[in-house]
């Protein structure tokens, strides 16, 4: 017992000593700037204590720092390893934490009077913590020194410190009971001495923080490597013309637009609990019959760009069918700006407000154009100059292949083209206004790999057609309608068959428009009944009218009467409109639903089931979000009332719930519609309905035409 | 648009740093750490760039370093920058540790007031300073 009070005592004396010996080298510290004048001292010191507290330094060091040393870790008794921890957060926290750990982590290691005494010099370790946050540099030389020397013996197990050992010795002498008691008051003492520590710790820690940043290169280092590079004008302009930096802007601009439009759209942080957000219940604004939801339709997106848009006008729009976002719009050109080029597409996205996806260039006037629906890249157009033109959105903005302007193709306007076939083998058609109608593959545009002459038929005093726009059915790529200036529809067969030669079929006419055919359109026919023969078509003498029409095949030899006039047939219904109708287009999903845009500027979704009188929404795309500014003072603005006009209108074909249109201010304007005038999933009844109401309005119109014959 | 001239596509950067909401941007080069654009940033030599969307440094490089560390009330370009690096860099590492074959894509930040948006590239990064919509 009394031998180790001694010991205690002896140890007291020795940290007082030590504590001397710490305050004694700080002052020197500041005189001492060498790392071989400080790191020697404790080398040669015959406590190895020193060397612990080096390490414990250094561990805190390292913990400020952030620096993983693996080296100085993996030796290291566990007092240690706790130390790496309390030096990252508060040294007095961690020090106590340490007691802990260090303490059992020795129980089963040693005998019980060795645990004793390796707690005690755990406490030593602490102290001697004191003296290094002056010396940085030592860190790395010690480190050496450590391994090869110093820190041998105290890797066998952590308590490599000097005290400890010796006292190690003496201890197994003496019983555990004593030894236990001893710990008791020893603890107590200890702990004292610990508070102490940790106070000097923590300003330790203080000042080797201070200390850090100031000479750490380390923890700073990406920040200092951070090369404040100013650049020169020449590397300035070398890196903003180089082809990496124009598409890395291009790239991420649209990427940060994208993100600055979708958090207009919804705030995805948005906390409801927080104050009404208004419950936007303007649906009653919209259109003329309102009200019901489900019929509502709802403006959601207006495109223009005001160094592209300006005074072109719309000539085309279609949806993409792979990603139903992108909407695309072909121009016309701008009579303003010779040296832009005439011929303009821009692909907008839903998702980013103010600028197109991609543009696209032609040299001539672009009159149509559309996504291929096989091919998601790949845009198809026709050209005034009657080029068929090809883009590609993975290329630059020239199309990446486009017909010859020589006589083998086109040599009048192409306002039609369309893609027909299969995924594996399609072809384009184009059909231009002198009646020539060619049929190109994809690969090779340098030659038409059809071409068909359009002629009118017998009874009409030239031979000249004038073809406005073409329409293929869903069912049959080899037959056409082909819509004429004069207002006729006309069959077309693009190949030989019985009965027909290839070319306009006389036997049949559509007859009921008095001005040009500005559209045609086949009923998609997705549903359960086939009502595939069904065509809208809409022209400029303020009509759209509803055609049933023949199955080519039925008007084969059998079925021709009187081969040498044309069989008449009429609209099965024809609706009156107040205004010239550019553009009509059947759902794509909903069988009784189609939308028309007209001269005044409206789009009116109708519904045949509901309705065929009365169009179920008209509205007129907002002024001046963006498209009327853009004309405001510009020419167009003495046009008034012609400026409105709205040449296009498309469906997005996926989902049938949005729909563009287009027109004179060259705005593109997308709408929503509600559940009951979009959406993928239809109802049995709404196909019957259609079927019924044709066979209703077929009935009426061959009463009426019997009437006429009686007559 | 790709075919178009850098200028025409340096315009779009403009345009987009003068969208509403749009605080400031800013595009450094990756391997070099130097500010390629800034705008709404003061940058070091701000005086000299009334333009704003002009790199900092044209002129008074020598300048810029001792300069831009005083003007602490606004962020400098090249805080902003070296803030970016670091966090871009820890980002890195996240997501090395996260998974080695992934990389990070797009950065956001969002804060109280402001939101961060981090677009980095092979070669650059550009960030996009904006106010949060109003919650």
């Amino acid at each position: 017992m009394q031998q180790r009070r001694d010991e205690i005592l002896a140890k007291k004396a020795k940290l007082a000593e030590l504590k001397r010996q710490r305050e004694l080298r700080r002052e020197a510290s500041a005189t001492r700037s060498s790392l071989g004048g400080a790191s020697p001292d404790p080398l040669i010191a015959p406590t190895p204590d020193r060397a612990g507290q080096k390490r414990d330094i250094e561990a805190i060091i390292q913990g400020i720092i952030g620096d993983s040393r693996p080296g100085s870790t993996a030796p290291g008794s566990p007092a240690q390893r706790a130390d790496r921890p309390t030096s990252v957060i508060s040294a007095g926290q961690l020090s106590s934490d340490n007691e802990g750990p260090a303490i059992s982590s020795f129980h089963p290691m040693v005998d019980s009077s060795m645990q004793t005494l390796s707690i005690a010099p755990l406490s030593t370790v602490y102290e001697f913590d004191a003296a290094p946050p002056k010396e940085k540099e030592v860190i790395t030389y010690s480190k050496g020194v450590q391994t090869s020397t110093d820190w041998s013996p105290p890797k066998s197990r952590g308590v490599g410190v000097g005290d400890s050992g010796s006292e190690r010795d003496e201890s197994p002498t003496r019983s555990p009971r004593a030894s236990k008691r001893l710990s008791r008051r020893q603890k107590e003492r200890d702990e004292e001495i610990r508070a102490n520590l940790r106070k000097e710790i923590e300003e330790e820690l203080k000042t080797a923080q201070h200390a850090g940043p100031e000479n750490g290169t380390g923890p700073a280092g990406s920040k200092e490597n951070f090369p404040f590079k100013t650049l020169t004008n020449e590397e300035l302009t070398a890196v903003e013309s180089s082809e990496d930096f124009v598409g890395f802007i291009e790239r991420s601009t649209k990427v940060l637009e994208r993100a600055l439009d979708q958090q207009l759209e919804y705030d995805i942080l948005a906390d409801y609990a927080l104050g009404g957000a208004a419950v936007d219940e303007e649906d009653e604004g919209y259109g003329s019959s309102g009200g019901k939801k489900g019929r509502r339709i709802k403006e959601i997106a207006q495109f223009w760009d005001e160094r592209w848009s300006k005074k072109r006008m719309i000539s085309d729009l279609g949806f993409s069918t792979k990603f139903p976002e992108l909407v695309l719009a072909s121009y016309t050109k701008n009579p303003s700006a010779p040296h832009d080029p005439d011929g303009l597409i821009q692909v907008w996205n839903l998702h980013m407000h103010d600028r197109p996806e991609y543009i696209f260039h032609a040299q001539s006037d672009i009159l149509t154009a559309k996504f291929s629906p096989f091919h998601p890249n790949l845009i198809i157009g026709g050209a005034y100059s009657g080029q068929v033109l090809l883009w590609d959105t993975r290329a630059k903005s020239a199309p990446v292949q486009k017909t010859p302007l020589t006589g083998s193709g086109h040599t009048h306007p192409v306002y039609s083209i369309d893609i027909v076939g299969t995924q594996n083998a399609n072809n384009i058609i184009s059909a231009s206004t002198d009646g020539v109608v060619c049929g190109w593959t994809v690969d090779m545009l340098s030659q038409p790999q059809e071409f068909l002459e359009l002629s009118s038929p017998p009874p009409a005093k030239t031979d000249d057609m004038a073809v406005t726009c073409i329409a293929f059915p869903q069912s049959d790529p080899t037959y056409f309608l082909a819509g004429t200036e004069e207002g006729s529809i006309y069959p077309c067969h693009r190949y030989d068959r019985a009965g027909a030669k290839a070319g306009v079929d006389g036997r049949v006419k559509y007859a009921g428009h008095a001005a040009p055919v500005m559209s045609l359109d086949f009923h998609p026919a997705r549903g359960q009944i086939d009502l595939g023969d069904l065509v809208l078509s809409s022209s400029v003498d303020w009509s759209v009218k509803l055609w049933k029409v023949r199955p080519p095949a039925a008007t084969g030899p059998s079925a021709t009467t009187t081969s040498s006039t044309a069989q008449t047939v009429t609209p099965i219904l024809d609706i009156a409109r107040e205004d010239l109708v550019y553009d009509a287009r059947w759902s794509p999903t909903k069988p009784s639903v189609f939308a028309l845009v007209d001269g005044a500027g409206s789009l009116e979704i109708w519904d045949l089931n509901l309705d065929v009188e009365v169009p179920i929404q008209k509205v007129t795309p907002s002024e001046n979000k963006r498209g009327g500014l853009g004309l405001g003072g510009g020419a167009m603005k003495g046009l008034g009332y012609m400026n409105r006009s709205l040449n296009k209108v498309a469906w997005e074909t996926n989902e049938g719930r949005r729909v563009a249109v287009g027109g004179m201010d060259g705005v593109v304007s997308v709408f929503e519609v509600g559940g009951e005038l979009g959406g993928a999933e239809t109802r049995g009844e709404e196909w019957s309905g259609v079927k019924r109401l044709v066979g209703r309005l077929e009935g009426v119109g061959e009463a009426a035409a019997a009437a006429a014959a009686a007559k | 648009m790709a075919q178009n001239t850098p200028e025409a596509t340096l315009s779009q950067f403009t345009r987009l740093s003068q969208k509403p909401g749009v605080q400031s941007t800013l595009i450094i080069s990756r391997d070099t750490g130097a500010i390629v654009r800034t705008s709404g940033l003061i940058s070091s030599s701000a005086s000299a760039n009334p333009n704003s969307t002009l790199p900092a440094s044209l002129e008074t490089t020598g300048e810029n370093y001792s300069n831009g560390r005083k003007e602490s009330s606004m962020h400098s370009a090249e805080d902003v920058a070296s803030m970016v690096w670091s966090f871009m860099s820890a980002a890195g590492k996240f997501v090395e540790g996260f998974d080695k074959e992934d990389e990070v894509k797009l950065l956001r930040l969002r804060m109280k007031k402001n939101e961060l948006v981090i677009m980095p590239d092979p070669k650059f990064f550009m960030v996009l300073i904006h106010d949060t919509p109003p919650a």
